[in-house]
């Protein structure tokens, strides 16, 4: 997808319905759609400095234990010292982003791939209901 | 389309009401907070109407804050209410539920 947050609304209802779909609750539902948001946001505020001209790989993977979100980007890598380095301040105004994708996913990791840099998040899933032909976990294809 | 956010401004006795519709993002907050803070100007009490706002994350939460902020410094009244089960279940994830004046109805928060 592009590096515009024109963007997030699509892929917030795409998420949305994937979560729905696989039976996440309600509660769960809000907290991914969050989480992958904040992601997507970070890469373009933080690795691309608010360009909205550039390219995010997402990729979501979803097999019967868990939902697996990854974000792709040829921005600068993350300061990794700087991620959730505090506690989240009551009052302060920002710094909130990574805390939130912490509080609500699984896992959490940043990579280093030769196509850039990669975040990967975890949903583990309680139990599958999914909705799929012949039985078969749904696997989203790549996105660009 | 779905990702736009509407917001309008009324009079209601001693306070003006912001009504807020949509989704509030990284590219709608901007937007929204230099409304807020404009409407904060023209009274001592702002109550900010959530009922129709389906979305918000972290840059619509730091809006809000900082809209709160600048009231405490004139001694004004920043109220939410009307919230969403997500738009309170993101404050609730960011520990910001008691830093908000937080009312259910339009009728509590312009009485209280």
């Amino acid at each position: 997808m592009p590096s515009h947050p024109r963007f997030l609304p699509v892929v917030r209802a795409t998420v949305d319905e994937l979560c729905g779909t696989y039976g996440l609750s309600k509660e769960e539902c809000v907290g991914v759609r969050l989480a992958v948001d904040e992601a997507l946001a970070n890469v373009i505020r933080h690795a691309y400095k608010n360009r909205h001209d550039q390219a995010i790989e997402f990729k979501c993977i979803v097999n019967d234990q868990q939902m697996e979100f990854t974000l792709i980007d040829q921005g600068e890598p993350p300061d990794l010292t700087k991620i959730c380095a505090g506690p989240m301040d009551d009052v302060a105004l920002s710094g909130r982003g990574t805390h939130l994708i912490k509080a609500v996913m699984d896992e959490m990791s940043y990579t280093q791939v030769s196509e850039g840099n990669q975040l990967k998040l975890v949903k583990r899933l309680h139990a599958l209901k999914a909705i799929a032909d012949g039985g078969n976990p749904g696997i989203v294809p790549d996105s660009k | 389309m779905e990702g736009q956010l509407k917001f309008s401004a009324r009079s209601e006795g001693n306070a003006v009401v912001v009504d807020v519709t949509g989704q509030i993002d990284m590219g709608t907050s901007p937007a929204l907070r230099k409304a807020l803070l404009e409407s904060l100007k023209g009274t001592e009490r702002l109550a900010i109407n959530l009922t129709e706002v389906k979305y918000i994350d972290s840059s619509g939460i730091a809006s809000l804050l900082e809209v709160l902020q600048d009231a405490k410094k004139s001694k004004k009244r920043i109220i939410l209410f009307g919230l969403t089960a997500a738009v309170l279940q993101v404050l609730q994830l960011t520990r910001l539920t008691r830093v908000f004046e937080i009312h259910e109805t339009e009728l509590q928060a312009l009485e209280a």
